[in-house]
């Protein structure tokens, strides 16, 4: 049986994440009615809605059964993974990034900068995100009383730090920051490209364009990092040698669009979400001002609650069964991860924002061979931020309505208004 | 290493490392029971995290 129209539409809708609520809702009754069902809507190839946490990891550790690059990673009609693929000339992704590549191609470019974003290898970055954290704390405390904190630092820092390690100048940053939200927030009319709802053809065609720009932008960045190596990441990308070999344009273009874009966007919706649950709930404030290593919990719980990349398309190599469903070659599956997030035989008090969880078993980063290649980098960052702002700030309350980015895929709030006061 | 070998899970992957086979392209021989890989040195080989976000499996 199919999954009733109604959740299978909602599941899709990028305003229904904008609404949080409207799309809790819907996988919630899923999690319970249909955990586990093919979801049929016109215009696009039937989809296994994966919604449980459990049958997400069971689906991400097996790499070799559950291919990522076959069909088109994030949710695409019929018509667009058709068009895309004219585009590429048989690729249905636009972007050839680690996150559409599977096997040996996936493993090989992984290993280009995994040894660079290990939990030790980028301790010695810690002093310098440091400096950068207190510089967004003194912009923020300089605005006097409220501000945007979305806006003004949550989008900013993690573009800041990362960009840092790219190599990639300041003067740069406006211009990746915009290129990113017209590529993930294509849905809304306040960040996309045209500055008004698109078609769905017309969102291919942007998102056609602004891939153009960042091709254009990184294809002189190849020429300057192969001629003048250094040890920032895009030169790493510049140089890296798979079998004595450049990487291919499609491969090498993939990986500096994802690390410039992914690389700081997850980063920032989840400082963005952290700060609004923050401003709920300010007696967190106090409590982790008087016990600080109280803030990896909080960035861990931020990450679940957020989840910044809502799902990831996967399409099976063989018959093969999940969560007691068999699942047939060729099909599609849809992994949920704000559901698996909210997944009540996993997490107590699903949609309570707790610092208490302990082992806190949040897939946002995702799991298996694929897991986030930036995430120890992204807890470093956010755990830096909060342990400045934390020591100079007094009280924090929301003082509007905040908002989220219409969107499907990656996204999270885009406007928090919040009013403060300093110590 | 017979029956008391043991298998570790990393919590943030779900890749194991198996006491009996080690981890050769860490310099960690097969057999080297989980207490005795060197936390200085020793990292999940699918996503860096290190030696105590590992957890024991059900064995």
């Amino acid at each position: 049986m199919a999954l009733e129209l109604t959740l299978a539409e909602t599941v899709i809708n990028a305003q229904a994440y904008a609404d949080g609520d409207r799309v809790d809702a819907a996988f919630r009754r899923i999690r319970t009615e249909a955990p586990l069902d093919v979801a049929e809507l016109e215009g696009f190839d039937p989809f296994w809605v994966v919604s449980r946490h459990a049958d997400i990891k069971d689906i991400e550790r097996q790499p070799d059964l559950f291919h990522n690059g076959d069909r088109s990673t994030f949710m695409s009609s019929r018509e667009n993974e058709a068009k895309v693929k004219a585009l590429t000339g048989g690729d249905p992704n636009l972007i050839r990034s680690l996150v559409s590549l599977d096997g040996q191609e996936h493993k090989d470019l992984r290993g280009i900068l995994f040894p660079h974003l290990t939990p030790r290898a980028i301790r010695p970055l810690e002093e310098q995100v440091r400096k950068i954290a207190r510089e967004f704390v003194d912009h923020m405390l300089a605005k006097g009383s409220e501000c945007d904190f979305a806006m003004d630092v949550a989008f900013l820092y993690p573009l800041r730090v990362i960009m840092t390690v790219l190599g990639v100048p300041q003067e740069d940053e406006p211009f990746m920051l915009k290129l990113t939200q017209e590529l993930f927030s294509n849905a809304d009319p306040e960040l996309n490209r045209s500055g008004k709802e698109q078609t769905p053809e017309e969102i291919l065609k942007s998102l056609w364009e602004t891939t153009m720009e960042l091709e254009a932008y990184f294809g002189a960045v190849t020429k300057r990092f192969r001629e003048n190596p250094s040890t920032e990441v895009n030169s790493l990308i510049a140089n890296a040698k798979v079998n004595g070999e450049y990487l291919n344009h499609r491969q090498i273009m993939g990986y500096y669009i994802i690390a410039a874009t992914a690389g700081h966007d997850t980063t920032s919706n989840t400082t963005a979400g952290a700060m609004w649950a923050l401003a709920e709930r300010p007696e967190l404030l106090g409590q982790m001002q008087a016990d600080p290593s109280l803030i990896s919990a909080f960035v861990e719980e931020s990450i679940r609650w957020v989840v910044p990349v809502k799902h990831f398309m996967r399409s099976a190599v063989a018959d093969c069964e999940i969560g007691g469903k068999r699942i047939a070659a060729g099909d599609w599956l849809m992994l949920c991860y704000q559901s698996g997030n909210r997944d009540e035989t996993v997490f107590d008090t699903p949609f309570d924002f707790r610092l208490d969880r302990g082992t806190n078993p949040q897939i946002a980063f995702g799991y298996g061979v694929h897991v986030c290649l930036g995430q120890h980098l992204a807890r470093m960052e956010m755990r830096i931020l909060w342990e400045e702002l934390f020591t100079r700030l007094k009280s924090v309350e929301l003082a509007g309505t905040p908002s989220r980015t219409i969107s499907n895929f990656v996204c999270g709030p885009k406007h928090v208004p919040i009013r403060f006061t300093a110590q | 290493m017979g029956t008391s070998s043991r298998r570790w899970r990393c919590r943030s992957c779900g890749y194991i490392y198996d006491e009996a086979l080690g981890l050769p392209e860490q310099d960690i021989a097969p057999g080297t029971r989980f207490e005795d890989v060197p936390e200085e040195a020793f990292y999940c080989p699918d996503c860096g995290t290190e030696k105590q976000d590992f957890e024991l499996m059900d064995y």
